[in-house]
This record gives structure tokens, C-alpha cells and sequence, in this order.
């Protein structure tokens, strides 16, 4: 999909890079400013909503990163299953409106603080770091080999996870579950 | 192409904001949503590890499924006692419930 | 000229979308914007076609996938099958839109079904143009999907909820036999191209495997037996949804794969054989049953399913070009039926044959295109089945399956006996009960006229008189023997025989003699009667085999969790009950003077400390991560 988009661009003279770091570059935009949304907006019904985009930013973000595959699985699971989780929730809750600065004003500044202090540290730490430049020759992982892997190396975190997922949903039923009167 | 640091460092921006969410959030949903953030920032980092390093074989993504998977379990576990302590108290706005100190 | 054809099934899902997002606010507009969709895409199709025969052909869109060294172009075929079935389906498709507005008009969730009819034409006219089995699998499914939709879009009618349900879970059956079908292929040949399949000539069990598997979904999506059951069912549907999915085009979709996949079958001897024999059985049995049941459109269904069992008897025995035209023919004369059907229903609101009569009095055009379409589906010259059934005929007994020639011959007698059955039953004679039809409006007859033109004169291009032009067409490209084109005379003039004979005992039974005649039947065949009547059992079979062994195992365990685990449980639990006992003893009296004794002194220490806890979950995690925060920057600082 995204090659034969380029492939259309670069038939109007557009280079391919300059392509992909435009649109790099635009959707890290819009996931930071969605997620930024998402903590700052008061209505928790609209978060769900901006979540949902933030998330399916991300997924491209992974598409720059050679990860289809889990682009693919990021929207399926976060947008398909688990946005629609969370709106369930708050259908089922009725605070809507529900901001998060009103009236502590102390702990909304110290929190900016502490947030910013540990994104400072980190991109100090990433900027200081002598990251190594990405190998041309390096191949997308494809499909099979991931399968592969998860299904043989990875076999026991696999099956781990699984038995995880089985005692959240029965987990998820006993708690939910409305007690008899 | 674009540069290891720069996924890094949407990573570490992701992850930023989600604990400001985390921290100031006041509705419990809220907060797992901000908690989704964070995952999210972490699954970046994994991936990108695994595309810049120089023995590609996947582990990253790997990592990166088994957290979505992870994610969403206690997603739904999270959010269900979110919803048997909405039963209980009828709220859910996280400073009106302290059970925390009896 | 432009490649136009992929965008054929965005055209309807636009209107899809459209329909389902603010249908409720256009409201009757939907019909048009659905409309306007569908009348796109038959533009483009005979554009399509138009430009295939001016000599171009598939083309490549785009890369899509890399699937274990396979990469996945998503392309669009363009061949003499495709276009011929991208323009049946669009013009039947368009012209039942039309006659939905009629049809539907009072109905609540107006627009709702017109989302759902262009999301079904998107999907089958995508599943057309695939070029793969990938992308034909996934509208391939779509269709399934809009079939349940539209089955069940009477939801409140608990048949129709079930009815859905089954056709869902039954043409599953065949699908996941699909799936498996395309896993082998790729696994054996590499390969997902329809292009590629007429490399695979040679004959080996695994792609005899693969064949039959591909079947399988086939026989699912086009109810041939044994997964038949779900079409009669399907008939719950609004009636345009019978004509439209389950006797035009999506039961097509089954007959279209086999189509498609001809190269592959044609290798694999075995396999074509089943599909043949398979076909027969549909057709002789799918007939029988139509012959004895009263329900208008149950009737039909069951016609749809033996002609089906027809075009596959026509393919398995090679005759590639036969079994198309009567795909062709078929779509035209059933949507008809179907049309004509739904216009005597919306009229007088009943199903049941035996409480109708006498209406072609009060329903001329219905009456007169229900008749045509009648004749075509018997084979009477010169309409259009004639020429397609005659072609299939003649291919049966040129390829020597005298067994199969018997089976066909004995349906197109049986075909042409319920189906004039049906017209003096409900056309002729006195109104059994109390009816008051009158003609429909002209939004659904002017389709009904549209459509008898093609069910007469759609035969001719196929036949001697245009020196077999649909024959020529649909073999361009495909490089297998061609069929000879010598018109067999005894042949035609065997079948028209047939078919007469069968209008002819219809007459006697249900004119001259209508009320006793049945009954004598009854008598001196009660046994034989029965078991026709109750579709040879065939859905008290699959109730008794599977359905409820699956409940009785279900039950099976639920006891023996109740009994057996349950109880091992319970024991263990008082055995730990009675050293419980013994330990709380030892516990209350030793153990917790000395544990309170040290909570003692813990709990003076925590009356300080408690001041720091706010019980608030959040204080706790600022905190946490401002230290966080600390402990990373000492650890920069330091070093």
C-alpha cells in the first residue's frame, strides 16, 4: 500500500525521501498533539476518541519502523478491542464530565514538573547516546519468520500469555459479575 | 531515512505525557488510558531497537506483541473493577475513592 | 483507453457507507444514492468489457503483502469470464434496486437494506475482479457477511434470525473447506495467481485435495448438497434478497469459483468428477423436493439449488462454456422468478400456493413475465434456457456419462412439472381463499419487463443462430479443447419433448383435476410422498447427527464437572477444613500473642507515619516517580 503510494508520488518528481520524512514527521505530530489531548480533555468520552487516533498514529509510526505486522495487530487490538472496552466502560459509568485540573491546581503543576524533569532526562540521555546509523542491508522481518518464532523459540512465553489472557477474561466475568441479592 | 533517535524520542514524549496523564488524571478510566500511552511509548522504543540492531530477528516485535497481549489483559481486568467499584461507590473519580487508607 | 475496472466495487461501497452513516437523514434518497452506485458500476463493467474486447486485459494495482516468499499484488482480472459476470451481476443488481423501492417502501429500516444491497454488490463485484484467492477469499466473505445481513434483516422474526444464522454457520462449513483449500495450494504450488493455476497440469493427490477442498466452499456458497439446507431457509429475506443473493448472483459466486478455478479441475480428473456427480445429485434431488412443497419462494429456492446442481453437472463434465451460459441465463430468468414472486407476495401477502389462484386477472405484466420466465427455466424454445440447459445436455452425453445425461434429463422434466405446477397453481384457476391482488406499482414492473427481455433473448448469443458467440468469447484465452459447436438435434428435440411432457402432466394434475389428483398421489405413494415432503429429512438428519450430539456432550460434561471434578474438590476441601482446625488452635493460643505483641509496637511507630499516607493513589505515584526522576539524574550526574 504505502510502496505503491510512493511509487505514485515519485512518478510526479517527488523524491522518495523527502516523502517519507514529510509524512513521518506529520503523523509524529498529530499522535503527540492527540495524546496530548487525551490527558488534557475533560470530556472522557472524547478521550476514547482521541486515544483511538493517538493509537492509530502510532501504528503508522510502526510502519516506518518495516513493522506491518504489528501495525496491523496495534489497530485490530487497540482500536478494534480494547478503545471499544474502554467506551463500554464509561457507557456503563455515568462520569462523563469529568476534568482532571479543576480545583488541584498544586498537584497538576507538580505533576507538569516531574513529567517534564523525566522527558528532559530521557532525551538528554538519547541525544548524548551514540546511536548507530541503520544498516542498508538490513531486511524487514517478514511474516513467516515471526510466526516462526513466536511459535517455536517463543513457544512458552506464547502459551503463558495465553493461560494470562484465559484468567483476565474469567477474572474479568467473576469480578463484573452482578452480585445475586 | 529517518534516524534511530528520532523514534526515541517520540517514545520518550509518548511516555511523558502519559504519566502527566497517569498523575493527574482524576477519572479511573482516564488513568488506563494513560497507562495504554505509556505501553505504547515502550512498544515504540522495542520496535525500534529491533529495526536498528544488527542482528534483525524480530525479538523486538516479538516483545512488542507479547506487551500488546499483556495490555490488553489487564485492560480488561482494569477496567473491570473499575466498573464493580463504580457498582459500590457510584463513582469512579479516583479522589473520592481512598481505600487505600482505612 | 484508462484502467477503470478496479474501481467497479468502490461505486456501491461509497453508497454503503454513505447509506449506513446518514441513511436515517436522507431516507428515501438512500434508495437513489445506492442506486446511482450500482448504475456507476454497470457503466464501468460494459466499459470494462468494451475494453477487454478491444484487447487489453488484468493489470497489477499495487504490492500488498510478502507472504512467506509469495509477494501479494493486488491486481484485477480481466477475462471473457469476469466481464461477463461483472455485467450480469451489475444489470441484475441495478435492476433489483430499482424494484426494492417498490418493494420495500414501507418498510422501517428502508435504508438500512440499501446499505446492506450495495455492501453486497461491492463485495461480489470485488470478488469478480480478484486475481487472487487471497482477495477472493476476503469478499468471498464479505458476501457471506451481507447474506446474513440481509437474511436476517427481519430480525424480529425469530425464523428469520435463525434462518440467517444457519446459512451463516453452514456456508462456514464449506469456507473454512476453502481456506483449507487455498493453504494447500499455496503450500504445494507456491502460488495464490489464478494465472498461474494453468501451469499446475499436472495430476497430483494434493492438488486433487486442494480441488475438492476449493469445492467444498463452492458446494457451501452455491447449497449444493449436502450444504444445501441453508437456501430454502434464506427464503426468510426480503424477497429482493432472494433474487438477488440467493438465486442471481451470490449462490453464482460457488459456480464462478469453479469457473475460475476450471484449469485446476480440468487437471485433477477425480475431482471434476465429484463436482459432476456432486451436481447431479443437487439437481435431481433440489428438483424432487420443489415438486411437492407449497411455499412460493420455497419453491424457487429449491429450483435455484438444482439449477446450480445443473451448471456443476455441466462443468465436472468438462464443459466449460456450458456451464457459464447457463450461469448467465440462469441469473437473468431466476431474478425474475424472484421479482415476479415478490410482486404476487407484496400484492396479496401470503406465500402458500394453496391459498392463491386466479391471479394473472388482476396482474397482467406480473403474470405475463412470470410465465416467460417460466418457459425459460423449462427450456422451451426459443428462450433463453433452452439454448444454455440444451448446451449442457448435449456436453453430458458428448463426454459419455449416460448415468449423468438420465439424472439431467429427468430433472428437466421434474423442472418444467413444479414450475407450471407453481404457474396454474397460482396464475389460473379460482382464488382458493380470500385474495385481493392488484397489479404492483411501476417501479417494480418496468424491472419485470426489463428482465423478460433478457430471459428471452439473452439464449441467443450462445446460440447456433449467432453461430455460438458466447461459446467463442468465453473460451478466448482459455487454451483446453474447445467444444464442438455442432447443434445436436436429437438432443434439443429430446429436452423440449421433456419439458412439455412435464408442463404437460402440471396441466392435467392441477387444471383439469387439480383437488384430485394430489390426493391420489398422496394415496398410492404416501410413503414416497412423505419423504419428499419433508426434504428427505434431510435437516432432522443433521439435527440427529450433529446438533444434538453436540448438545448431549456439552451436557456430558457439565455433569461430570459437577459430579466427578466438583466432588474430588469438595473432599480435598475437608480434609483441609478438619487441619485447619487443629492449626487455627495452635494459632489463636501461641502464634498471635506473640504476633500481637509486635503489632503492638508496629502500630505505635504507624500512628506517626500514617500522617504521610493521603490514601490517594495518585500522591503515591508522584512520588514514585519523582524519585524516579532523581534517581536517573544522580546516575547522569554521577557518571
Amino acid at each position: 500500500m504505502m510502496s505503491g503510494l510512493i511509487q505514485l508520488l515519485n512518478n510526479h518528481g517527488i523524491s522518495h525521501e523527502v516523502i517519507i520524512k514529510a509524512t513521518f514527521y506529520f503523523i509524529a505530530g498529530v499522535t503527540l498533539l492527540f495524546a496530548l489531548f487525551v490527558v488534557l480533555a475533560r470530556n472522557i468520552f472524547h478521550v476514547a476518541v482521541y486515544l483511538a487516533i493517538t493509537i492509530l498514529g502510532i501504528a503508522c509510526v510502526y510502519l516506518y519502523l518495516d513493522a506491518e505486522f504489528l501495525a496491523i495487530v496495534q489497530v485490530l487490538i487497540y482500536v478494534g478491542a480494547i478503545v471499544t472496552l474502554f467506551i463500554f466502560t464509561i457507557m456503563l459509568t455515568a462520569d462523563i464530565d469529568t476534568g482532571s485540573i479543576r480545583g488541584i491546581i498544586l498537584r497538576v503543576l507538580v505533576s507538569a514538573l516531574v513529567s517534564l524533569a523525566l522527558f528532559f532526562i530521557l532525551v538528554r540521555v538519547i541525544v548524548m547516546t551514540n546511536w548507530k546509523v541503520a544498516l542498508p542491508g538490513n531486511l524487514p522481518i517478514d511474516l513467516p519468520q515471526l510466526g516462526k518464532s513466536l511459535m517455536l523459540d517463543y513457544a512458552l512465553p506464547f502459551e503463558v500469555i495465553s493461560l494470562i489472557s484465559l484468567a483476565a477474561i474469567i477474572g474479568a466475568i467473576v469480578i463484573g459479575k452482578a452480585e445475586k441479592k | 531515512m529517518i534516524p534511530q533517535s528520532h523514534f526515541l524520542l517520540l517514545g520518550a514524549a509518548l511516555f511523558s505525557i502519559g504519566i502527566f496523564g497517569v498523575l493527574t488524571r482524576r477519572n479511573a478510566i482516564g488513568i488506563l488510558m494513560s497507562i495504554e500511552l505509556i505501553l505504547n511509548a515502550a512498544n515504540i522504543n522495542l520496535i525500534t531497537f529491533s529495526k536498528f540492531s544488527d542482528n534483525p530477528d524480530g525479538l523486538g516485535q516479538i516483545f512488542a506483541l507479547f506487551v500488546i497481549a499483556i495490555a490488553a489483559a489487564s485492560t480488561v481486568v482494569g477496567l473491570c473493577l473499575v466498573i464493580s467499584i463504580y457498582r459500590n461507590s457510584k463513582t469512579i473519580l479516583i479522589n473520592k475513592i481512598n481505600l487505600m487508607k482505612w | 483507453m484508462v484502467n477503470l475496472a478496479h474501481l467497479i466495487p468502490v461505486f456501491p461501497f461509497l453508497a454503503f457507507v454513505i447509506n449506513i452513516l446518514i441513511g436515517r437523514r436522507v431516507r428515501r434518497y438512500s434508495a437513489l444514492i445506492s442506486i446511482l452506485g450500482s448504475t456507476i458500476s454497470l457503466c464501468l463493467s460494459i466499459y470494462t468489457l468494451v475494453w477487454f474486447l478491444k484487447g487489453s486485459g488484468s493489470y497489477t494495482l499495487f504490492k500488498w503483502l510478502i507472504l512467506g516468499g509469495i509477494s501479494l499484488n493486488i491486481g484485477v482480472i480481466i477475462d471473457p469470464l469476469t466481464c461477463m459476470m461483472l455485467v450480469v451481476v451489475s444489470t441484475i443488481g441495478t435492476l433489483i434496486q430499482i424494484y426494492s423501492i417498490g418493494y420495500m417502501k414501507d418498510d422501517v429500516r428502508f435504508s438500512r437494506f440499501f446499505a446492506y444491497m450495495s455492501l453486497f454488490m461491492s463485495s461480489m463485484l470485488g470478488l469478480l475482479l480478484a486475481d487472487n484467492f487471497i482477495t477472493l477469499y476476503i469478499f468471498w466473505e464479505g458476501v457471506g457477511l451481507c447474506s446474513y445481513l440481509l437474511i436476517s434483516f427481519w430480525f424480529e422474526k425469530l425464523s428469520a434470525a435463525r434462518a440467517g444464522m444457519k446459512a451463516f454457520i453452514t456456508t462456514r462449513i464449506g469456507d473454512t473447506g476453502l481456506l483449507v483449500g487455498i493453504f494447500i495450494l499455496i503450500f504445494s504450488a507456491h502460488t495464490v495467481y489464478f494465472s498461474d493455476l494453468a501451469n499446475l497440469s499436472a495430476a497430483s493427490p494434493l492438488l486433487t485435495a486442494a480441488a475438492l477442498l476449493l469445492f467444498c466452499g463452492a458446494a457451501g456458497k452455491s447449497a449444493q448438497f449436502p450444504l444445501h439446507v441453508w437456501l430454502p431457509d434464506a427464503m426468510e429475506g426480503p424477497t429482493p434478497v432472494s433474487a438477488l443473493i440467493h438465486a442471481a448472483t451470490m449462490v453464482a459466486a460457488g459456480v464462478y469459483l469453479v469457473a475460475r478455478c476450471f484449469v485446476l479441475f480440468s487437471a485433477q480428473a477425480p475431482a471434476l468428477i465429484w463436482v459432476a456427480y456432486i451436481g447431479g445429485i443437487t439437481a435431481i434431488f433440489a428438483a424432487s423436493i420443489a415438486t411437492v412443497n407449497n411455499d412460493i419462494k420455497r419453491i424457487l429456492a429449491y429450483s435455484t439449488i438444482s439449477q446450480l446442481g445443473f451448471m456443476m453437472i455441466g462443468l465436472g463434465v468438462g464443459g466449460y462454456s456450458a456451464g457459464t451460459f447457463h450461469l448467465m441465463t440462469h441469473a437473468f430468468f431466476k431474478a425474475l422468478l424472484f421479482l415476479c414472486a415478490g410482486s404476487v407476495i407484496h400484492s396479496i401477502h401470503t406465500q402458500d400456493i394453496r391459498d392463491m389462484g386466479g391471479v394473472f386477472r388482476k396482474m397482467k405484466i406480473t403474470g405475463l413475465a412470470f410465465v416467460i420466465a417460466s418457459l425459460a427455466i423449462s427450456g422451451i424454445p426459443p428462450f433463453s434456457g433452452f439454448w444454455s440447459k440444451d448446451e449442457i445436455l448435449s456436453e453430458i452425453l458428448r463426454k459419455g456419462h449416460p448415468f449423468l445425461f438420465a439424472i439431467a434429463m429427468v430433472t428437466s422434466l421434474l423442472t418444467a412439472f413444479y414450475m407450471f405446477r407453481l404457474i396454474f397453481l397460482v396464475l389460473f384457476g379460482k382464488p382458493r381463499t380470500e385474495i385481493h391482488p392488484h397489479e404492483s406499482p411501476k417501479v417494480m414492473t418496468v424491472p419485470l419487463g426489463i428482465l423478460s427481455v433478457f430471459a428471452i433473448f439473452v439464449g441467443f448469443v450462445g446460440s447456433p443462430f449467432m453461430n455460438h458467440a458466447f461459446q467463442k468469447f468465453i473460451y478466448l484465452g482459455q487454451s483446453h479443447e474447445s467444444e464442438s459447436m455442432k447443434p445436436d438435434y436429437l438432443v434439443m428435440a429430446l429436452s423440449t419433448l421433456l419439458a412439455s411432457l412435464g408442463i404437460g402432466i402440471a396441466y392435467l394434475l392441477y387444471v383439469m383435476n387439480k383437488s384430485i389428483l394430489p390426493q391420489r398421489i398422496r394415496r398410492h405413494f404416501t410413503l414416497l410422498y412423505t419423504i419428499v415432503y419433508n426434504k428427505y429429512y434431510i435437516d432432522e438428519i443433521y439435527d440427529f447427527l450433529f446438533i444434538k450430539p453436540s448438545i448431549r456432550l456439552s451436557r456430558l460434561a457439565s455433569r461430570f464437572d459437577l459430579g466427578v471434578i466438583d466432588g474430588a474438590v469438595n473432599g480435598v476441601a475437608w480434609i483441609f477444613v478438619i487441619l485447619s482446625r487443629i492449626s487455627s488452635w495452635i494459632d489463636r493460643n501461641i502464634v498471635d500473642g506473640t504476633v500481637n505483641m509486635i503489632a503492638k509496637i508496629v502500630g505505635l511507630f504507624s500512628l506517626i507515619l500514617r500522617r504521610t499516607q493521603t490514601g490517594y493513589i495518585q500522591t503515591y505515584l508522584l512520588i514514585a516517580f519523582f524519585g524516579l526522576a532523581v534517581i536517573i539524574f544522580i546516575k547522569l550526574i554521577g557518571g
